[in-house]
C-alpha cells in the first residue's frame, strides 16, 4: 500500500497513459496503410501461396497485438514508475502472484497451440503433392545455373530448357490453372529453388529428390501475355550465388502447348554449319577448368570453339573485353556433357579474354586476335 | 552475523603482465574473457560493416572478388557466435558466479585459465584463414557440405580446415567452462545459499552450462566428420559414395540450436539482476522464472530441425509444435520481467537503460521468430533477410544489449570507479538507434524476397532503399562503439570511486570490496534469500515483506 | 580447519564447508568433474553412432558385397574385448585396494590394468593393419570410413586413459594416495570403466548387429 492514498492521478501517469495510446493507435495504422505493405509478402500467385498468404494475416494480427500491449506496458512502466529524486522509500516487494502467473502461461499456451494448429493445416495444403499433376518438370540446379527438364507422364524428358533467364529467351514456363509437379536434383551442393511470388522455398540437396507442386492461378496469364515471376536461389552455393537467378513464366495453357513444341524443335534442331573456312579450336571444360589459357584466331573472321563440357556443370564460352566485365559477344549455355560449337563475330586485332559467364573467376583464357 | 576473517591476504601478486599470463583467479580470467570477447566484437563487427558497405548499393563495389565478400559473411559470424557472445557471457559468468554464490573461486582454477586461453589461439588460428591461399572459411557459419567438402568450387583451401579446428578448439574450452560452472554451483555454495537462493544469474550459468555440456560435443562430432571427409578421404557427407549431405546438418543443428539459449540465457541472468536492483523490487515469479529457465533448455533440444524445415527431410509437425511450445516459458519471463518494473521505483543508470533495450528489443526478435515456427511462412521466409533480422534481434536487440547491461553493472565490482553515465546514455542511445535502423529495414527485404549471402542485388528488385538505410544503421552502431571505448579508458582513470555496493545491490558480490580481494569475501551477511545484501541492508530476518498474495 | 569452518557461520545446521571443495556429505568436486566430462564424452559419441545408423539405413547392402565377412566376432577382436573388459575389473580391484588403504594391492592392480590397456591398443593396431591389408580404409567408402571412424576416437580414448592410469600408477608408487585421499583413482576408474562400456557398445554394434 502506498503511504499516502493519491487523490487525483500523477503527471506520470497522463504522459504514460497518452505514450501507449498512441502507440496502440498509430503502430496499427502504419502497419495496415500503405505505408507498411512492405511489412508483408509480394501479392501470391498461386493457390498455395494464397493460403499462406492468409496465415501470414493471421500470425501478423496477433505478432501486432502482443506487441503493442508488451511494449505498452514496458512504455507505460518505463514512465509512469520513475523514481523521483530524493525518494528512499521501498516500493511494494511483490514476490509474485500465481494466479496471474498461471493466467499469463495458459494464455499464451493457448495462443501457440492455436497458430500450431493453423499453421499445420495449412502445411497440409501447402505442401500437398498429387499423384497426377498435369505437368512435371524436373528442375537441375548446378553451380551456377539452373536447367529445367519436362517430362512427359512417364517421367521421360521430352524437352530441355538450359537458359534460366527469361530475357535471354528462357526460363521455366508453366501453364497457368494447371497443377506442375517440381522435382529438384543437384550434383553438385546444396541450392535451394524460391521465387517470392510462390511465397515458397525448396532445398534442392544432392543425393535426395525434393518435390513440391503449385497451381498458378488462371488469372495471372492469359493468351499473348504471358507473366514473368522472378526466382532466385536461396541457399548459399559459392561464388556464383548470388547470379543463379531465374525466372518463371506463367502462360495460357495455349500459349504453353505452342512454347513446348517450339523448344522441342530447338532441342532437336541441328544446329547451322559454321561458315566455310572458319578456323576451329577445340576446347574442353572439367573440373570447372578449361583445357586451354589461350586461344589464337586472325582478325576480321568468324571463328568456331568446338565446345566439348566433359564437367558436371553447366558452362558456356563467351567473349569478352580485356576486363573480363565487358562483353562483346555472348554465347547460350551447354549442359554437362553435351557439346556446342560456337560460331563468333569476326574481331579486331587485340587482347580479348574468353570466359564462362558462370564461372568467370575459374574459367577464363587469354583470346589474341592477329 | 559471521564477524571471522579469514587468513588476511598476505600473497603479493606476480609483477604486471606476468600475473595476468598466469592467472587463475576467476576476476581477473573473467576480466580476460569480457576483454578479449570485446576485441573479437569489433573484428566481427569490422567483417560486418564490410558487408554492410558492399550492400549499401546495387552493384560490386568494393568485393569484385565474391569469394572474399563469402568469407567475410561467413567469419563475421562465427566470429560473432564462437568469440564474441559465447565468451563473453562466459566471462561475465565468471566473474560474477563465485562472488554471488559466496565462493572463493571456481572450482578448477586451473582449467578455468586453460578454458581461456584457448580461446586467443582458436582466434588467431581462425583469422589466418585469410592469409592462406584459397581465403578463410566461406561456406557461412554453418559450413553445409557439399559446400564445405574440397573440390573447385566448394572450399578447397586450408581456411576451412582451420575453421574447423579452431571451433574444436572453441568448443573444448565452452565445455570446459561448463563443467568447471556446474561443480562450481553444486558444490561451492556458501552456507545458507540453498539451490532456490540462487541468483538468477547463477541459475542462468547453470542451465546454459548443462546445454553446453550435453550439445557442443554433437559439434564436435559433426566437424570431426567434416575434417575427416575433407582430409582423409571419408564420405560422411557424400553422396556419390553412400554419404548423407543432411546429416551434417542434424547434428550441426542438434547443437547449434542449444548454442542459441547459450547465447541469450546468460544475459537473461544479467537483465534478471539489473531489473530488480534499479526498480528496488524483487524479481517476480523468482521461482517461476527458474521453471521457465529450465523448460527452455530442455525444450531447446528439441526443435534443432526448425533450422531446416526446406530441406524436404524434416518431420515437420513435431518441431513447429516444439518450436510454439518455446515461446510459453520465453512469454512467461517476458512477463515477469515487466512484472518487476510495474509498479517499481525505477533509476535510470546505464545498466538500467541496456536492460529496457534488452526488454524491448528482445520482444520484437520473440515475436519475429514465431512467424519462422509457421511452416509455410518459413517456406517463404527462409534464408532470406527476414531471419538476418530476427536473429539479430535476438542475439543483438537481446544478448548483446544484456552483455552492456552486464559490463555497466559490473564494471564498479571490477575495476573499484564508476563508468560515466552520460557517456553509456550516449553510446546507448547510438546504438539503439544504429541497430534498429539496420535490422529493422531487414524485416521488410526478407518479406520482398532479398535471400541471404549474396554479395549483390539487382538494381530494380525494389531492394535498394531499405539496403541503404541498414547499411547507414550499420555504421552509426560502429560509432557508437567509440563513447563506450573512451569511457573505460578516462573512467578508469579518473572515475568516480564506486564503493563496495554503488548501486544498493542485492547480492553477494555487493558485500566485498570494489574490486574484492584475491579471495573474495572477508565476511558473508546471512543468507536467507535470493537477495541477501538487500535483506542486511534493511535488516530483514525474514525475506518476505510483500503486499500481495505470494 | 573443521572448528574455523564451523566459525565462519552462525547457523550451526548449515553445511559443513571443507576445503577443496569437500563437503562432509555428497560427492567431491573432482568426481563430479569428470562424471560431467564423461556426459559429454557420451553426446559425443552419441553424434558419431547417429552418423554410423543413419548411413546404415542409408546404404544397402550392409555390409558392402565387398566386406561382406570382415569383421568376424570371433577373431582376434574378441580377445582384445576380453582383454578390455577384463582391465575394468582389475581396474574396479585397484578402487576397491585404496578405498581400504591397500597400497600394495592398489600398485599391482593398477599395473595390470595398465598393461591390459596397452595390450588392448597393440591388438587393435594389428587389427587396423589387418583391414587396410583387405582394402578397407576411412576412404574406402561409409563403411570404412564410419568404421575407422568410431573405432579409432574410442582408440584414442583408450590411449588417454592408459596416460591417465601411468599417471596414478606413478602418484601410487609415490605413495599420494592413502584410503582417506584417492580421489584421482575414483575419476580414472570411471573413465575407464566408461571406455569399456563404450567399446562394449561399439563391438556389439559393429561386430554383432
Amino acid at each position: 500500500m502506498s503511504s499516502t492514498p493519491r487523490k487525483r492521478l500523477a503527471p506520470e501517469a497522463l504522459i504514460a497513459a497518452v505514450v501507449v495510446i498512441l502507440l496502440a493507435v498509430l503502430v496499427p495504422l502504419v502497419v495496415y496503410s500503405g505505408a507498411g505493405s512492405s511489412l508483408f509478402p509480394p501479392t501470391a500467385v498461386t493457390t498455395q501461396a494464397r493460403d499462406t498468404r492468409g496465415l501470414y494475416d493471421i500470425v501478423f494480427g496477433i505478432a501486432v497485438a502482443i506487441f503493442v500491449a508488451v511494449e505498452g506496458l514496458i512504455i507505460w512502466s518505463v514512465i509512469r514508475y520513475r523514481r523521483k529524486a530524493g525518494d528512499d522509500e521501498l516500493p511494494p516487494q511483490t514476490h509474485g502472484n500465481t494466479l496471474i502467473e498461471i493466467v499469463w502461461t495458459l494464455i499464451p499456451t493457448v495462443i501457440v497451440l492455436y497458430l500450431f494448429a493453423i499453421s499445420w493445416n495449412t502445411l497440409n495444403t501447402v505442401d500437398a503433392v498429387s499423384s497426377n499433376p498435369e505437368i512435371r518438370v524436373h528442375a537441375v540446379a548446378q553451380q551456377f545455373a539452373w536447367k529445367f527438364e519436362y517430362l512427359d507422364a512417364n517421367g521421360k524428358v521430352v524437352a530441355t530448357q538450359s537458359e534460366p533467364s527469361a530475357a535471354k529467351g528462357g526460363g521455366m514456363a508453366v501453364p497457368v490453372g494447371k497443377s506442375v509437379l517440381v522435382t529438384l536434383d543437384s550434383p553438385d551442393v546444396i541450392h535451394a529453388f524460391y521465387v517470392p511470388k510462390f511465397l515458397f522455398k525448396r532445398d534442392v540437396v544432392p543425393g535426395q529428390t525434393n518435390r513440391f507442386q503449385f497451381t498458378v492461378d488462371a488469372g495471372e496469364a492469359t493468351d499473348g501475355h504471358p507473366n514473368i515471376f522472378g526466382g532466385q536461389c536461396a541457399e548459399l552455393c559459392g561464388t556464383g550465388h548470388r547470379t543463379m537467378l531465374f525466372n518463371v513464366i506463367a502462360m495460357s495453357p495455349t500459349d504453353y502447348d505452342a512454347w513446348l513444341k517450339a523448344l522441342i524443335i530447338q532441342n532437336n534442331a541441328t544446329p547451322p554449319p559454321p561458315p566455310s573456312g572458319a578456323p576451329e579450336t577445340t576446347v574442353t571444360a572439367q573440373n570447372t577448368a578449361f583445357d586451354k589459357s589461350s586461344i589464337d584466331v586472325p582478325a576480321g573472321h568468324p571463328f568456331v570453339i568446338d565446345f566439348k563440357n566433359m564437367d558436371i556443370q553447366p558452362h558456356d564460352i563467351d567473349i569478352r573485353q580485356s576486363d573480363k566485365t565487358t562483353l562483346i559477344q555472348d554465347q547460350p549455355i551447354t549442359d554437362a556433357g553435351k557439346e556446342s560449337h560456337y560460331t563468333y563475330n569476326p574481331l579486331q586485332p587485340g587482347t580479348y579474354v574468353f570466359i564462362c559467364s558462370i564461372h568467370p573467376t575459374l574459367m577464363s583464357g587469354t583470346l589474341t586476335v592477329h | 552475523m559471521a564477524t571471522h576473517a579469514l587468513a588476511p591476504a598476505t600473497t603479493a601478486y606476480r609483477p604486471g603482465l606476468y600475473e595476468w599470463l598466469t592467472t587463475t583467479d576467476h576476476k581477473k580470467i573473467g576480466i580476460m574473457y569480457v576483454i578479449n570477447s570485446f576485441l573479437f566484437f569489433l573484428i566481427g563487427g569490422f567483417f560486418a560493416l564490410g558487408v554492410r558497405a558492399e550492400l549499401a548499393a546495387p552493384g560490386l563495389q568494393i568485393f569484385t572478388n565474391e569469394h572474399v565478400y563469402n568469407e567475410f559473411f561467413s567469419i563475421h559470424a562465427t566470429v560473432m557466435i564462437f568469440l564474441f557472445i559465447i565468451p563473453m557471457l562466459a566471462g561475465l559468468g565468471n566473474y560474477a558466479v563465485p562472488l554471488m554464490i559466496g565462493a572463493p573461486d571456481m572450482a578448477f582454477p586451473r582449467v578455468n585459465a586453460l578454458s581461456f586461453w584457448m580461446l586467443p589461439l582458436a582466434g588467431m588460428l581462425l583469422l589466418a584463414g585469410f592469409l592462406t591461399q584459397g581465403g578463410a572459411a566461406a561456406a557461412g557459419w554453418t559450413s553445409y557440405p557439399p559446400l564445405s567438402e574440397v573440390g573447385p568450387t566448394k572450399s578447397p583451401g586450408p581456411g576451412q580446415d582451420l575453421w574447423i579446428v579452431a571451433l574444436t578448439l572453441i568448443g573444448t574450452s565452452s565445455i570446459l567452462g561448463g563443467i568447471n560452472f556446474l561443480v562450481t554451483i553444486f558444490k561451492m555454495r556458501a552456507p545458507g545459499m540453498t539451490l532456490f537462493r540462487m541468483p538468477i544469474m547463477v541459475w542462468t550459468m547453470l542451465v546454459t552450462s548443462v546445454l553446453v555440456v550435453m550439445a557442443t560435443p554433437v559439434l564436435t562430432s559433426a566437424l570431426v566428420m567434416l575434417f575427416i571427409d575433407r582430409n582423409y578421404g571419408g564420405h560422411f557427407f557424400d553422396p556419390t559414395h553412400g554419404g548423407i549431405v543432411v546429416l551434417y546438418q542434424n547434428l550441426f543443428w542438434f547443437y547449434s540450436h542449444p548454442a542459441v539459449y547459450v547465447m541469450v540465457l546468460p544475459a537473461m541472468g544479467v537483465i534478471s539482476e539489473v531489473l530488480p536492483v534499479f526498480s528496488r523490487k524483487p524479481l517476480f515469479g523468482y521461482k517461476a522464472f527458474i521453471f521457465a529457465t529450465a523448460g527452455i533448455g530442455a525444450l531447446g533440444f528439441s526443435v534443432w530441425a526448425h533450422h531446416m524445415f526446406t530441406t524436404g527431410s524434416v518431420f515437420l509437425p513435431f518441431f513447429s509444435l516444439m518450436t510454439f511450445l518455446i515461446a510459453v516459458p520465453t512469454g512467461v519471463k517476458m512477463f515477469n520481467w515487466v512484472a518487476t518494473i510495474f509498479r517499481g521505483k525505477l533509476s535510470f543508470s546505464t545498466p538500467f537503460i541496456f536492460a529496457i533495450g534488452f526488454l524491448t528489443m528482445f520482444l520484437i526478435g520473440g515475436i519475429n521468430g514465431a512467424f519462422s515456427a509457421a511452416v509455410p511462412v518459413d517456406f517463404a521466409l527462409h534464408d532470406t533477410y527476414f531471419v538476418v533480422a530476427h536473429l539479430h534481434y535476438v542475439l543483438f536487440g537481446g544478448s548483446v544489449f544484456g552483455v552492456f547491461a552486464g559490463i555497466y553493472y559490473w564494471f564498479p565490482k571490477m575495476s573499484g570507479r564508476m563508468l560515466d553515465e552520460t557517456l553509456g546514455k550516449v553510446h546507448f542511445v547510438l546504438m539503439f538507434v544504429g541497430f534498429n535502423l539496420t535490422f529493422f529495414p531487414m524485416h521488410m527485404l526478407g518479406l520482398q524476397g532479398m535471400p541471404r549471402r549474396i554479395a549483390d542485388y539487382a538494381s530494380n528488385a525494389g531492394w535498394n532503399d531499405w539496403n541503404l538505410l541498414a547499411s547507414i544503421g550499420g555504421f552509426i552502431i560502429g560509432t557508437s562503439i567509440l563513447p563506450f571505448i573512451w569511457n573505460v579508458f578516462v573512467s578508469l582513470r579518473n572515475g568516480k570511486i564506486a564503493g563496495d555496493d554503488p548501486w544498493e545491490g542485492n547480492t553477494l558480490e555487493w558485500a566485498t570490496s570494489s574490486p574484492p580481494p584475491p579471495y573474495n569475501f572477508d565476511r558473508l551477511p546471512e543468507i536467507r534469500s535470493e537477495r541477501p545484501v538487500f535483506d542486511a541492508r534493511h535488516g530483514r530476518l525474514t525475506p518476505h515483506d510483500e503486499m500481495g498474495p505470494a | 580447519m573443521t572448528a574455523d569452518a564451523r566459525a565462519l557461520t552462525a547457523d550451526p545446521s548449515a553445511p559443513l564447508v571443507l576445503q577443496e571443495g569437500h563437503l562432509a556429505r555428497g560427492i567431491s568436486s573432482p568426481i563430479l568433474g569428470m562424471l560431467l566430462f564423461l556426459t559429454s564424452e557420451v553426446m559425443f559419441f552419441a553424434g558419431l553412432f547417429a552418423a554410423y545408423f543413419s548411413t546404415r539405413a542409408a546404404d544397402q547392402p550392409w555390409p558392402p558385397k565387398q566386406f561382406d565377412s570382415i569383421l568376424n566376432p570371433l577373431s582376434l577382436i574378441l580377445v582384445a574385448t576380453v582383454i578390455l573388459i577384463s582391465s575394468s575389473f582389475t581396474c574396479q580391484f585397484a578402487v576397491w585396494s585404496i578405498r581400504r588403504g591397500d597400497r600394495t594391492g592398489f600398485i599391482r592392480n593398477i599395473s595390470v590394468t595398465f598393461v591390459l590397456g596397452i595390450v588392448f591398443l597393440l591388438l587393435q593396431a594389428y587389427d587396423y593393419t589387418l583391414l587396410f591389408g583387405e582394402g578397407m580404409t576411412l576412404g574406402s567408402g561409409p563403411f570404412g570410413t564410419t568404421y575407422f571412424t568410431l573405432t579409432g576416437f574410442h582408440g584414442a580414448h583408450v590411449f588417454g586413459g592408459v596416460l591417465m592410469l601411468g599417471v596414478i600408477l606413478y602418484r601410487g608408487m609415490a605413495g599420494q594416495f592413502s584410503s582417506r585421499h584417492h580421489d584421482a583413482v575414483e575419476a580414472v576408474s570411471l573413465y575407464w570403466h566408461f571406455v569399456d562400456i563404450v567399446w562394449i557398445v561399439l563391438f556389439s554394434v559393429l561386430y554383432l548387429l
